[in-house]
């Protein structure tokens, strides 16, 4: 600021107005009092009163007022600044005044309606104007700044959400990086045989969707990937996606598994929770898309991650000593010679995409809560008791048994027990309710009543939770089924499964206080739903904030459920809560449409005026403003060994004012000094 | 603006310029619209309290709360508390002179120091 611009300041003529807002001010303060007292101050130049300065009318006339008068500052005493600032800034800015050379007072909710008596209520007006008035002085005109945006879109999960935003928006014209950490798209929904309540096959919904997405123009699908660092905000993100080597050219594959028809290594395939095998070049499963297979280093015989599946197969005496050693840096090439398009590549490397964008979907899914840490179920010590997940792959077409009812020791079982609520609505564990166990637990009788009609099926339930207007109906069908023995606890946490002549046995009492004790030779369980793996991770990445039960927190629950604490970022799916395939396709719905009225081509972003700023000669490098900063909006400049605020990222918190040991950071429009003069002014 | 923008400096002020109390009030910890200025408000309120305290300046004239923009029964409960508890202790008083020769400033240890 040049020193004549001080000047200017110093001989601040201000103009005073007064809104009666009615008589919602005038009926508890005396305006005449208060016009008379603002015209003795040192630096009023001229002061007015207004019936309803916020109507029409008054607009027009703050507006000419202003023209005619020219003001150096104004000072506007009427409602609160929430209500009507915006609004009198846009009349000084039509006014040609700058609108940042304008102070609100707030006469109507902090004085007429919250000070009863009229005399003290005056007197307390008397001092917000003096405080105002003194800082105004002190205002410095400041100018929006706008900035071009980026409109293209990071999508994290390709899940039924993510794939649903990713469609969305590609549809409208925008490009759409989808990041999947898996070599498949389709998330957990690609291991259901059928979907509640309707019984549809899972796989005949969504490969069209799969494919539309792998298809799609405006879609860049990257599997195997992670982002691994996201910058900027909103309309100007930079992300960098690790993504891992495949070992296979997709351009060049035609998906015909000839590659590991020949591969000579077996392993379990953790798609199907172990329950079946796999070879160390794969596709997790039959019609897994995009139909890639991809080599898996660990157990590769070329990779050096192989070593340690080797040891543990040779600690479990799977592989003798001398198999062991003589596997060693193998240098086989059997998918290689097998591959008749030379797709196979050996020296495929990570890669470290960056892309630009303007908007991120996060839409990361969940996982289960691990029910081996509730001893009473014996999961993990009987192999006959199964999560919900593992028993969708038994059930599935492409699964273990493919889609038999078999146990792990390929015995089909006379009965099945299913538990609900295991490890939800339970105050030590997860105090939610998941919403959707009951609605899978009847598809699971539904599809043992089609897979094996003599299976007896107990469910073990505390209340039913079917909400919507199929649910219901779906429930009453099952009720009907003769082989399903329903058993109403308070708590199936309560439900011990112990094992008895080679059968599991449950035993409970009922809420009618009838003694259960069932023998299966099959227990499911229905864990609480939990935020997948990664969203620890992804939330310190995003600087995005999560509840306490560790999903992604939304911006409101009622009003806002797909945006976060950052402007830019949208959450959808089971990554935000526990949910069914309906509601994550409609929250992704929803976020694609956020983004889409958030970022529109050719329109520019406005910016935060009231930013921090540092002044260069007066930093001494301490660098302590640069810890504090929540926004990662200040860094050191290096070559002048100053910090320097990044003012497209400052949101203007001023937490690094108010540490600056030097005084040189500095808040616009809440600097020090006018912060001092208000003080000032009101304790006079 | 938020209450990690408060400069001690602000509240000083405002006790030199005569106010018999002063009162910051700030988001819900965890829920600063700011991420986390009301932490780095917490951390200043209580250093800057105990200087307060050596300057003679009771406990109840200085006081932090959180409260949100919906809780409109503990914004008027708070403000009345203070005021109440304001009240009680009377206009702020200087604090007298410290008695010198029994505490010694920085500056007496190293006079002596040089001595
Ligand atoms: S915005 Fe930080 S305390 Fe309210």
């Amino acid at each position: 600021m040049s020193g004549g611009d001080k000047q200017g300041i110093m001989k601040a003529g201000v103009g005073v107005y007064f809104c009666s807002c009615g008589t919602n001010i005038s009926e508890n303060i005396d305006i005449d009092e208060l016009v008379r007292f603002t015209s003795t101050l040192d630096t009023v130049e001229y002061v007015k009163s207004h019936n309803l300065l916020c109507s029409e009318e008054g607009k027009n006339y703050l507006a000419e007022d202003i023209i005619k008068q020219k003001p150096d500052r104004v000072v506007i005493a009427a409602c609160t600044p929430k209500e009507h600032e915006k609004t009198f800034r846009n009349v000084l800015q039509k006014a040609g005044l700058n609108p940042y050379l304008f102070q609100m007072v707030n006469l109507r909710e902090q004085v007429a309606w919250a000070t009863s008596d009229k005399s003290s209520a005056t007197e307390k007006a008397k001092s917000y104007i003096r405080a105002a008035v003194a800082r105004v002085a002190l205002q410095e005109p400041l100018e929006e700044r706008e900035i071009d945006c980026n409109t293209d879109v990071l999508v994290i999960g390709a899940g039924p959400a993510g794939m649903e935003a990713a469609l969305l928006l590609a549809k409208a014209g925008r490009k759409v990086y989808l990041v999947e950490k898996n070599s498949f798209i389709g998330g957990r929904v690609a291991r259901y045989e059928e979907v509640f309540p309707k019984m549809e096959c899972a796989s005949c919904m969504m490969e069209p969707k799969m494919d539309e997405v792998l298809h799609h123009e405006n879609i860049e699908l990257l599997t195997c990937s992670e982002v691994q660092e996201v910058l900027g905000f909103l309309g100007n993100f930079v992300v960098r996606v690790r993504k891992k080597a495949g070992y296979v050219d997709k351009n060049k594959c035609i998906g015909c598994g000839a590659c590991y028809d020949q591969c000579p290594v077996t392993v379990k395939n953790e798609f199907d929770y172990n329950l079946s095998d796999r070879k160390a070049i794969h596709v997790p499963y039959t019609g897994a898309l995009p139909n890639v297979p991809v080599i898996d280093c660990m157990s590769c015989l070329r990779f050096e991650g192989r070593s340690d599946v080797y040891k543990q197969a040779l600690d479990q005496g799977l592989i003798t000593k001398r198999e062991y050693e003589t596997f060693k840096a193998e240098d086989c090439r059997l998918c290689k010679e097998a591959c008749l398009f030379d797709a196979i590549n050996y020296e495929d490397k990570d890669e470290v995409i960056e892309r630009e964008v303007g908007g991120i979907v996060v839409a990361t899914g969940f996982e289960l809560f691990d029910p081996s840490v509730l001893p009473q179920f014996g999961y993990g010590v009987y192999p006959e008791v199964y999560t919900s997940l593992e028993f969708e792959r038994i059930l599935s077409q492409t699964g273990p048994t493919c889609g038999k009812l078999l146990m792990k020791d390929g015995r089909e079982p006379e009965s099945v027990a299913i538990i609900h609520c295991v490890g939800s609505r339970d105050k030590d564990f997860k105090d939610y309710c998941s919403g959707v166990c009951c609605l899978y637990a009847l598809k699971f009788a539904r599809l043992v009543e089609k897979h094996a009609p003599s299976v007896k099926v107990y469910d073990f339930y505390a209340d039913w939770c079917v909400p919507g207007k199929d649910n219901q109906a779906f429930l009453d069908s099952i009720k009907k089924w003769k082989n399903i023995k329903f058993i109403h606890t308070t708590l199936p946490m309560n439900v011990p499964v112990k094992k008895r002549n080679g059968k599991l046995s449950l035993a409970c009492t009922d809420v009618s206080n009838g003694k259960h004790v069932v023998s299966a030779d099959m227990v499911v369980l229905c864990p609480a739903m939990v935020p997948a793996k990664d969203t620890a991770r992804l939330s310190e990445l995003l600087l995005i904030a999560r509840g306490k039960e560790g999903f992604f927190a939304e911006g409101h629950t009622k009003l806002a459920p797909v945006s976060t604490n950052m402007e830019g970022i949208f959450i959808a799916g089971c990554s935000q809560g526990p949910k069914d395939i309906q509601g994550s396709v409609a929250q992704a719905a929803a976020a694609a449409g956020e983004v889409l009225s958030a970022l529109v081509p050719g329109r520019k972003l406005k910016l935060d005026v009231l930013t921090a700023e540092i002044d260069e000669n007066a930093c001494a490098e301490c660098r302590i403003c640069i810890g504090l900063c929540p926004y990662n909006a200040i860094v050191l400049d290096k070559e002048k060994n100053v910090a320097v605020v990044n003012t497209v990222l400052c949101k203007g918190c001023g937490t690094c004012v108010a540490a600056c040991p030097s005084g040189s950071a500095r808040s616009r429009h809440f600097t020090t000094e006018q912060i001092f003069a208000e003080i000032e002014g009101v304790l006079k | 603006m938020c209450t990690g923008r408060i400069d001690p400096q602000f509240v000083l002020k405002a006790f030199e310029k005569g106010a018999d109390g002063v009162l910051i009030l700030g988001c819900h910890p965890g829920d600063c619209h700011y991420r986390e200025g009301n932490y780095n408000a917490l951390r200043r309120f209580h250093l800057l309290k105990k200087m307060l305290d050596q300057f003679g300046i009771e406990d109840g004239r200085f006081r932090l709360d959180w409260v949100s923009a919906s809780e409109a029964e503990k914004f008027v409960g708070v403000i009345n508390d203070m005021v109440k508890k304001v009240k009680a202790l009377g206009p702020l008083k200087p604090a007298p002179p410290l008695p010198l020769s029994k505490k010694k400033g920085r500056g007496d240890i190293q006079a002596e120091a040089h001595g």
